[in-house]
């Protein structure tokens, strides 16, 4: 367990003994990555910041019956993305969502019809995140169809099993494995175009 | 024939390390002769790290503070 899992503890069991100044303290070193889910699963603000409410409220309605086998961490934003979802859910227009997903082409033969031009594979490992490139990943995210963009976010971003997505998203887990194999080469043909233009 | 496009399908089931082992050495063997589908699987692969580093959001402060209210009216209620 590292410093951050052992002080999320020591600060989990005073809040569960009724601490409320500990409680405080873990939403401050929880909420801005609760809010990045919310806000990259809901594309809004205004929902991201009632999830973000439910999801601690939820969070201290609970803490005695938590037992922490998982993380604080890993146990809110559990909270927050089935949050998200139960508001995907209410608010689902049909979408033509394959239809806009992009990925790579082929030749006849089924060879790639445009090759890479760069690899820019490293840059991934770089210090500081280009900005523009920072933008242009965050707009590429919100602009996958729902669906695909939450099991993105929840296995990739998140570290969720497929698993826990199938079962949260009722989707079998080959259902999951697809989705995320499509978001994540519509994701990278995105950043391939940003670099090919740059 | 193990074409790019083969190679390509089966890119996640690989990176999990899932694919069988007879679908792996057809895919090393393509990967062994075909450059284009060697710089795709980096990129592939780089992917996610890349959202992951771009896709940090901070509670802007006055969500923060509203938050902070919220909850200490919910909790001092209890």
């Amino acid at each position: 367990m590292n410093d951050a899992a052992l002080e999320d503890r020591a600060l989990l069991e005073r809040a569960q003994e009724g601490d409320i100044d500990a409680f405080e303290q873990l939403v401050e070193r929880h909420r801005d990555r609760v809010y990045g889910l919310a806000l990259r699963m809901t594309r809004s603000e205004a929902d991201a910041a009632e999830i973000v409410q439910d999801t601690f409220l939820s969070a201290y309605q609970n803490l005695k019956s938590f037992r922490g086998e998982a993380a604080f961490g890993s146990w809110v934003h559990r909270i927050a993305a089935n949050q998200a979802l139960m508001r995907l859910r209410h608010q689902r227009v049909v979408e033509a969502a394959t239809e806009e997903l992009r990925g790579p082409e082929f030749t006849e033969r089924g060879s790639l019809a445009e090759y890479p031009e760069v690899d820019w594979s490293r840059r991934a490992d770089e210090r500081v995140l280009d900005e523009e490139l920072g933008r242009a990943i965050r707009q590429a995210t919100d602009r996958l169809p729902e669906g695909y963009r939450e099991v993105f976010l929840l296995k990739d971003v998140e570290g969720l099993s497929y698993e826990e997505i199938a079962e949260m998203m009722e989707l079998s887990v080959p259902a999951v494995k697809s989705r995320l194999h499509r978001a994540r080469l519509a994701l990278r043909e995105e950043i391939d175009a940003f670099y090919k233009e740059v | 024939m193990f074409t790019c496009k083969d190679s390509i399908h089966s890119l996640l089931e690989y990176v999990d390390g899932e694919l069988s082992e007879e679908d792996v050495q057809k895919l090393r063997e393509h990967l062994h002769g075909c450059t284009p589908c060697v710089d795709f699987l980096n990129t592939y692969r780089a992917t996610p790290k890349l959202a992951r580093r771009a896709l940090v959001d901070q509670m802007p402060d006055e969500m923060a503070d509203k938050l902070k209210a919220f909850l200490r009216s919910k909790c001092q209620a209890k």
